[in-house]
């Protein structure tokens, strides 16, 4: 009934436009399957937290001219302003934004000495106000005082004795320890200063997205004094659009011996950061699609080519018996065998291109069921695209057979 | 076995309408051999097309194998087609890509027989019009009469009650032709009931009975036989000239 002896048979005697369009389906399929794996795991990298209020929350620079511009008192009376801002929540000094491409790091280590390894983590030099600024969640441990909080100088290389880490920080420390039980702990910072962990938060990433260990951050509780100083501003859900102009001016106002530049929100910070990703799905996107078009096309024009050279064959066959939808099925299983060949082929290609991709970009290794989904994609594509070629052939009429043109 | 009543088939265009058969009147009997000639365009195709269900008509009535098919559904028609009538064709109609097995295979799948019945039946029909060790051959391989010869034993394969046969010989030489002919003879004796169109008199003579068709219509029996005059005449000369 379904004819698949003889239409393979039929197949092999004419294997050049088969073979072509099975080899057109291989390659499409290799390429759409690793395409989406990219693609998803590039999604999953733009899906992860940063851990900070994103969407409510903007950075703003000031950046001191005048010679007798005193950043000490500014930073003081800039902090004071914007906390008293109406529509503000929290407002601190930050030396890094997260997820922003620039900041510090740092290696930690639990033994002193340059002989141990440590981990590294990234630096936010914050006041006793930064959990709440960047809306991280205390979970083990204190925040810190007001009396914790230094001044650091441009040339100063010591650290203050506290800090607070993020749990994943913690776990890489000290891995066969509870977070809980991390903090009261003595690491060391530059191999031989020792700091106290005096708190876990439970989420903070680091400024670098690429970096393997985003997720290991520290706070330090210090304010900078190095001339150019950097603002993150947490304001009430949807009034920071509102609320960016206003600072910049408020603070550019307040002193004239100073340039506030560059007010720049949180989320225009990660469609900056993600832009190469978002480009990457982008113009992937635009491949599949347009692989899977030619492809379709290729099997439209493959059975319209065959249809019209066996008009007469059809006819016959429909005056031998066939009805309409024995004609249909036989295209449709002609397309479902010369996709299965393809499928198959493309198969073994995705597992190829995946493989060299896992080794030459580290690549993660594409999911089992990423083969058949992309096989049953091809197969439904094959079937749609000679579904019209298929229903004129239906279409023919048995006194074709008759016919002598 | 066929009776067509008063079968008109018009062809229309937007400028004008064409009747291929006009009031078309013919009774066939169970058993008989009939060869249906008249000139090109008297409507012989159209007669074929309609008795073998391959078109529809406009008007009358037919009734095939005891059953009024005028108003059949495109699938019923099929199925019709292939339980009773078997069609052989001028130019043979075998399918190129398959061999000759699958291609006697062909209205036997559209059956719905299981292989081991398809088998018996291609192997017999295949033996029976001498062909049977060639099973495995592709039709370009054959001769024009072997190739029409495993078309009979397509047709022959299902067991129709009927076989209509469209210039069988049109594409053969006297001697194919001539062997075809006493093939159809043997499978009428046999008691399938057949219908030939043919411009050939002298194969029209080798039928049991003749019709004529001329403007569409069924003429008069003297016809045939001026008809076969015209057409020996027209012979003749050409082979002088």
């Amino acid at each position: 009934m379904w004819e698949i002896g003889p239409i393979l048979r039929a197949l092999m005697r004419n294997k050049v436009g088969a073979v072509l369009i099975a080899i057109q389906m291989a390659v499409t399929m290799c390429i759409i399957v690793n395409a989406v794996h990219i693609i998803v795991e590039r999604k999953a990298l733009m899906a992860r937290e940063s851990g900070i209020d994103e969407a409510n929350s903007f950075y703003i620079t000031s950046t001191g001219f005048a010679p007798d511009f005193n950043e000490q008192v500014t930073v003081q009376e800039d902090l004071d302003m914007l906390r008293r801002l109406p529509g503000v929540v929290s407002a601190i000094q930050i030396n890094a934004i997260p997820i922003s491409g620039g900041g510090w790091s740092q290696g930690l280590q639990t033994e002193p000495g340059a002989e141990h390894d440590g981990a590294y983590t990234a630096v936010y030099m914050v006041d006793e106000q930064g959990l709440k600024a960047l809306d991280v969640e205390l979970i083990a441990g204190e925040n810190f005082s007001p009396t914790d909080v230094r001044w650091r100088e441009r040339s100063q290389s010591d650290w203050p004795d506290q800090t607070i880490i993020t749990k994943a920080m913690a776990e890489n420390l000290f891995p066969d320890l509870p977070y809980q039980e991390v903090v009261g702990k003595t690491v060391y910072i530059n191999d031989i200063e020792p700091i106290i962990i005096k708190g876990i938060i439970d989420k903070l990433q680091a400024p670098w997205i690429g970096w393997d260990i985003l997720e290991n951050s520290m706070l330090s509780p210090e304010k900078t004094l190095f001339s150019s100083s950097r603002y993150l501003i947490r304001t009430e859900p949807g009034r920071m659009n509102e609320l960016m102009p206003q600072v910049e001016e408020m603070l550019a106002e307040s002193n004239k011996g100073r340039i506030i530049r560059d007010p720049t929100s949180m989320p225009d910070t990660r469609e900056r950061s993600y832009r190469s990703h978002g480009a990457m799905i982008k113009m992937l996107t635009v491949v599949m699609v347009v692989l899977t078009l030619v492809t379709a096309l290729g099997i439209v024009g493959l059975a319209s080519f065959s249809v019209n050279r066996r008009r007469k064959q059809i006819g016959t066959r429909r005056a031998l018996g066939a009805s309409q939808g024995a004609i249909l099925r036989y295209f449709m299983v002609e397309n479902f065998l010369i996709s299965s060949v393809g499928v198959l082929l493309g198969a073994a290609l995705t597992v190829g291109l995946n493989i060299y991709l896992v080794q030459a970009f580290s690549l993660a290794r594409i999911e089992w069921y990423y083969l058949p989904l992309g096989m049953a994609i091809l197969w439904m594509v094959g079937q749609l695209a000679v579904l019209g070629p298929a229903k004129r052939a239906a279409d023919i009429a048995p006194a074709t057979a008759t016919r002598t043109v | 076995m066929l009776t067509m009543n008063n079968i008109t088939k018009v062809f229309r265009t937007d400028l004008v309408q064409t009747y291929a058969l006009r009031e078309f009147n013919l009774n066939v009997g169970e058993g008989e051999f009939v060869a249906v000639t008249g000139p090109s365009g008297s409507g012989k195709t159209t007669f074929l097309n309609i008795a073998g269900l391959l078109e529809t008509f406009d008007g009358g009535s037919y009734s095939l194998d005891g059953e009024d098919v005028s108003h059949l559904n495109d699938k019923a028609r099929s199925r019709f087609r292939n339980e009773k009538i078997g069609f052989i064709f001028q130019s043979f109609n075998l399918i190129p890509d398959l061999n000759l097995f699958d291609n006697v295979d062909v209205p036997l799948r559209y059956r719905g027989f299981n292989s081991s019945e398809r088998k018996r039946r291609i192997e017999q029909s295949l033996e029976m019009v001498g062909l049977a060790n060639r099973m495995k051959h592709l039709p370009s391989q054959l001769s024009g009469g072997q190739q029409q010869r495993v078309a009979i034993a397509r047709a022959l394969a299902g067991e129709p009650r009927f076989l209509l046969a469209d210039e069988p010989t049109g594409n053969l030489d006297t001697k194919m032709a001539h062997s075809v002919m006493d093939l159809l003879k043997d499978i009428n004796e046999k008691g399938t009931t057949i219908v030939m169109v043919t411009h050939d008199p002298s194969l029209a003579k080798q039928a049991k009975r003749n019709i004529y068709v001329r403007d569409g219509r069924v003429s008069e029996l003297h016809e045939v036989a001026a008809f076969a005059e015209e057409e020996s005449q027209t012979t003749a000369k050409a082979s002088n000239g």
